[in-house]
């Protein structure tokens, strides 16, 4: 079991964002988590990085506990988070941000290898390598949050809500580098509220709901499974 | 047309009140003297300058509120009319401004009636001389005259320069030329070249070695000032520039640092008389750790709090120096006398030519470092915390001790100028460590260029050379800063020389895609 959460609980003051939520997510996994906004799906993924404290519960990465430590160490661990709205170093060009996501890494070399291998895989992004970042299009700025997250070498890769606010046709691109990534054995935890797409490319899937998970299966289980359809995939 | 007559009026309304307020808080009189002073003519302070050089001064802000007047957008193809009704329009309007205050006050004054009791820089010279010398109607039909005259020409001139093809030509060429030689082969070539670099480097050590021998008491105590600035400069650039949180009183850590080093070597109140480097490592290691202090229970927390907190420290510090309580420990409101001076193989290095020499030491190891923070993994994580704080936890940098680590390092560097400082006066005091100080720091970092190594020194020699050098506007300091300031935020809101942050690609092999 690569990621194990278990009844976890976490409170803004005196809301309770997440009421007791537990599920994993095996080596070589696309685990999507779905669900309406304010159903949790950030709260989860801030707690299994770190920036948040749950108050009660654990996540275990590797079989080691993980929800005391601070966000530099479970990045060290092989947890990357890329945080939604496209969170880029406004002010820094790619290449500086894309530097910005090895800061784990020390050896010079390595991180330029990197550096050009996101290039091919983002090949928009090598022509803009000097441009200030937060001057890219906004599917680009996605593209570079995820490259600048896979510098850093993660065994999991948290994306939250990667295809916000993007085209269709963008959309579909992001999708398939996600397969892409998954495929060259990342695993990947997955939150987006376009669910149709994250269920067609995910093994399984949890959906949450006011802080509760209220419904799993595969991914194309849920495809199919009427309240899902009723409820998230606008249909009748 | 009628763009135009708006430009005239609004100009005009704007440029009147600031003549009247130059007269009201008597920076007339002040103008001129700079006038004077620009001719090589002195004019001591609180004395007239001579008439003629406030028709001069009066007739460049004619001059400046024509040409404001006459900017763009002016509607037809001929420019050349429509800012001439406006440079028109906008002298009159400033000149009846003056006019009708130059009446009152000349009124004023040939009753015999005193405004001094309610405005302290009117004297009865200083409306004289606003009104040429001449009785009140004609003084202020003269301004009104000089006022729209000298606006009329002043749009004329903006005109001319702007529309003019040989002018325009003669500019253009200039700029080009400028380039041409920058970027020139011969130029890049020698840029290059290492002997060249050294020769330059070479020239500007003997510069900075011989210049102090040479050039005086004074400006070693000028300029001294304004290295001991560069180092608060540089010292506050690390936590505001970089890592973005706002310190404001940055002055509490100049005083531990002053304060540290001046009780370790002066005779008085602990005649400790200790070593000047061992003193001067501790004062800096002392502010260092009250920086830590101050930064441990609050940069786990977002937003300005540091900013408030500092505020606070910078005046317990200063209140409790003054205090009686702190008298038998700190010598108390009369301050520290006999400050201990470098010494160096038992001789002792005190006089003012070995301090230009030591500050411009400091100045050089402290910038060293500052770029060698400010291309370091370090510096990096500092600029990634002040643009996304969430990011930058997310890709593994921890922004608390990253904080943490700027607020230490900027404190020590401050308390390093505070020893300096402390030591070249022989002497420092509560009043040395007002918030002003802190103030002046916050300036000058902003109007050179906020995050800017090159910008810090530029901001101190602006801020603090200038003001020296110009002694006769020095009560008019704040009122200077505020308006600088002001400008600055109009016109270049990231300084007069914007960070340019480094490109980090110099590393890599080079690409056929640069951008």
């Amino acid at each position: 079991m690569m990621l194990k959460i278990d009844n976890l609980n976490v409170h803004y003051g005196a809301i309770h964002a997440l009421q007791g939520i537990s599920f994993e997510l095996e080596k070589g996994e696309i685990v999507a988590l779905i669900g309406a906004n304010g159903a949790g799906k950030s709260t989860t993924l801030n707690t299994i990085s770190g920036i948040l404290r749950p108050r009660e519960g654990s996540v275990l990465f590797q079989g080691q506990p993980i929800h005391e430590m601070p966000p530099q160490e479970i990045v060290r661990k092989g947890i990357v988070h890329v945080p939604e709205g496209r969170k880029i170093f406004p002010r820094m060009t790619v290449w500086e941000n894309l530097e910005m996501g090895a800061y784990t890494q020390s050896d010079r070399a390595t991180i330029n290898r990197d550096i050009e291998s996101a290039f091919e895989r983002f090949s928009r992004l090598k022509e803009r390598r000097n441009q200030v970042s937060g001057t890219l299009s906004g599917g680009e700025q996605q593209m570079l949050a995820i490259a600048r997250g896979l510098m850093a070498h993660p065994t999991l890769l948290l994306l939250d809500e990667p295809s916000m606010g993007l085209s269709p046709i963008l959309v579909e691109q992001i999708f398939d580098i996600i397969q892409d990534i998954n495929e060259q054995g990342t695993s990947i935890l997955l939150v987006e509220q376009n669910a149709q797409m994250a269920l067609a490319i995910a093994d399984r899937a949890y959906v949450l709901e006011t802080g509760k998970i209220v419904m799993q299966g595969s991914g194309d289980e849920l495809l199919e499974n009427p309240s899902v359809i009723e409820a998230y995939l606008g249909g009748h | 047309m009628k763009t135009a007559t708006r430009n005239g009026f609004q100009t005009g309304i704007t440029f009147g009140v600031i003549v009247v307020t130059m007269f009201l808080i008597g920076f007339t009189v002040i103008g001129a003297a700079l006038v004077a002073k620009i001719f090589g003519t002195s004019v001591s302070s609180g004395s007239i300058p001579p008439l003629p050089f406030f028709v001069i001064f009066i007739s460049l802000v004619g001059l400046w509120n024509g040409a404001t007047a006459a900017r763009r957008p002016l509607t037809g193809a001929d420019e050349f009319k429509p800012a001439l009704v406006a440079g028109l329009l906008a002298g009159l309007v400033t000149g009846i401004f003056s006019a009708v205050v130059a009446l009152v006050f000349g009124m004023l004054a040939a009753n015999k009636i005193d405004v001094r009791t309610y405005l302290v820089a009117i004297s009865p010279e200083s409306i004289k001389m606003y009104l040429f010398g001449q009785d009140a109607v004609t003084g202020s039909l003269l301004s009104l005259v000089l006022l729209t005259v000298s606006s009329v020409a002043g749009s004329a001139l903006a005109v001319t320069l702007r529309t003019n093809a040989k002018v325009r030509g003669f500019f253009q060429k200039a700029a080009e030329s400028y380039t041409n030689a920058i970027h020139s082969e011969r130029a890049i070539k020698l840029r290059n070249n290492p002997s060249a670099r050294y020769a330059f480097l070479a020239l500007v050590a003997a510069a900075l070695i011989i210049l102090p021998r040479t050039w005086g008491g004074y400006w070693n105590y000028v300029l001294g000032t304004v290295g001991i600035y560069i180092i608060l400069g540089l010292g506050l650039n690390i936590i505001t520039g970089w890592a973005g949180q706002l310190v404001i009183g940055y002055v509490a850590f100049f005083a531990v640092g002053a304060y540290t080093f001046a009780l370790l070597t002066a005779p008085a109140p602990h005649h400790l008389m200790w070593n000047f480097w061992l003193a001067l490592i501790l004062g800096v290691l002392a502010a260092g750790i009250s920086g830590l202090l101050i930064g441990l229970p609050i940069l786990n927390l977002r937003g300005d709090y540091l900013a408030i907190v500092t505020l606070g420290a910078a005046e317990i510090v200063r209140i409790l120096l003054k205090s009686d309580l702190m008298t038998p420990y700190t010598a108390g409101p009369r301050g520290i006398r006999d400050i201990g001076g470098p010494t160096l193989f038992g001789r002792s290095f005190t006089s003012d030519v070995d301090f230009m020499y030591l500050i411009i030491i400091a100045v050089l190891v402290v910038s060293f470092l500052a770029y060698r923070l400010q291309n370091s993994r370090t510096g990096k994580a500092w600029v990634a915390v002040n643009q996304d704080e969430t990011v930058a936890r997310a890709t593994g940098i921890n922004a608390y001790t990253s904080k943490l680590l700027a607020l230490a390092l900027s404190a020590a560097i401050a308390g390093l100028a505070g020893a300096l400082f402390a030591s070249r006066n022989q002497f420092t005091g509560p009043d040395d460590h007002q918030l002003m100080v802190a103030i002046n720091v916050i300036c000058l970092v902003i109007v050179g260029g906020i995050g800017n190594i090159p910008g810090v020194f530029l901001g101190a020699f602006a801020l603090k050379g200038l003001p020296e050098v110009l002694r006769e506007i020095e009560n008019y300091r704040m009122l200077v800063f505020g308006i600088l300031l002001i400008v600055m935020m109009r016109l270049r809101p990231e300084g007069f020389l914007p960070a340019k942050r480094p490109a980090l690609e110099k590393n890599t092999p080079p690409s056929g895609q640069e951008a």
